[in-house]
């Protein structure tokens, strides 16, 4: 099939997503699902059908959002209703608004876990601790489903 | 002019400790945040404030509480909202600063006149994001009507508007851009948002006529 020509295409836009919390590995297609959600109870299955919304890809910690060009306030509006991907508690964050995928991987600054994660003792639960830079440390309640996260920072750590 | 974001509940509250929820703020856009039941304290690149929350039923209950020692201590002291004779009474409460949890509120239960009473005493609304980032269908489209009914009535007499997050969890924060956005669901413009956001700031410290030291 021929392609349609450029000026025929429909003008897109891209927005950059930082997925939270850091250690989440988020599927493409459960972020894609999330977004439809929210957006679809947000704003309703016209408009979103219009904005077209599609998840191009996830890596790094962040997710690549496409919809149609003068959409993209919309979508970032629905992106800031998402509170669970998968049935697990997370976020994401609006980073940037491109027209092209090349200039949001300049802006794509993955954050990794430093060295030095452990265990830790809060009550009767153990807590595995994942370390982050800006002193960021995340606790998982060790287990095999539906675990507990909390959210502190090195000294609050040490203070404990 | 300090962007602040006006109800944080760190842990044990929420998952997430103050100097976390601190850190993320900053982040995000934010100049300062205020925390409740917690300590105000100062990190880098970032002020803290204490903030307290009156959970009552009548006039006498919030007048009894205010005296305590930890809403004496507080920077910002919000009462939850009630039904429509208890907000006109909170209103003229002089150690009031925030009226919040609007949107679990009946229609009108926030009306003119406490409308009037809030923009004479300087009393703010408070705007929580939490009910329409976490709520679904009817519940977000209530939260939504009862917001866009406050804007109404800020538009029309001039009471002081705050906006909170209302997080439990640095998941729950949002950014100023998205805040933006949110808010633009039920009307209020950008120049609104900015007004609103920096409002804590001159609760805190309002303006006052000048006093000769010697």
């Amino acid at each position: 099939m021929k392609p349609r020509p450029p000026t025929m295409r429909a003008k897109r836009r891209y927005i950059l997503a930082r997925i939270l919390p850091y250690r989440m590995a988020a599927d493409q297609k459960q972020v894609y699902l999330s977004l439809i959600e929210a957006a679809t109870s947000l704003f309703g299955d016209a408009a979103v059908g219009f904005a077209q919304p599609a998840v191009v890809f996830c890596e790094g910690g962040y997710a690549v959002v496409r919809c149609r060009r003068g959409t993209e306030k919309d979508i970032a509006t629905a992106l800031a209703t998402v509170s669970a991907i998968a049935d697990e508690r997370a976020a994401l964050r609006t980073v940037a608004v491109s027209g092209t995928i090349h200039a949001l991987r300049r802006r794509m600054k993955p954050i990794r876990p430093l060295s030095g994660a452990g265990d830790v003792k809060f009550g009767e639960t153990y807590f595995t601790v994942y370390r982050y830079p800006r002193q960021k440390v995340d606790l998982v309640e060790k287990g095999i489903k539906h675990q507990k996260s909390l959210f502190f920072t090195e000294v609050d750590l040490e203070e404990r | 002019m300090k962007i602040t974001d006006a109800c944080v509940h760190p842990y044990p509250a929420g998952d997430s400790t103050l100097a976390r929820m601190a850190i993320e703020a900053a982040e995000l856009g934010f100049d300062s945040i205020v925390a409740i039941g917690d300590a105000g304290n100062r990190y880098p690149g970032i002020e803290v404030l204490r903030g307290a929350v009156i959970c009552a039923a009548s006039q006498k209950e919030v007048v009894r509480q205010v005296r305590s020692p930890a809403v004496r201590d507080a920077d910002v002291v919000f009462v939850n909202a009630g039904d429509t004779s208890f907000n006109r009474a909170v209103a003229a409460v002089k150690e009031v600063h925030v009226i919040r949890n609007i949107h679990a509120t009946r229609r009108n239960a926030f009306d003119h006149v406490a409308a009037r009473t809030a923009a004479e005493r300087g009393v703010a609304m408070d705007i929580s994001m939490a009910p329409i980032v976490h709520l679904r269908g009817t519940k977000r489209q209530k939260a939504l009507q009862r917001y866009a009914d406050i804007l109404s009535l800020q538009r029309r007499y001039g009471f002081p508007l705050t906006i909170s997050s209302d997080a439990r969890s640095i998941l729950g924060q949002r950014s100023v851009r998205d805040i933006r956005g949110l808010c633009a669901l039920f009307g209020m413009t950008g120049a609104e948002v900015g007004e609103a956001l920096s409002s804590v700031g001159r609760i805190t410290e309002p303006h006052q006529p000048v006093r000769v030291v010697e």
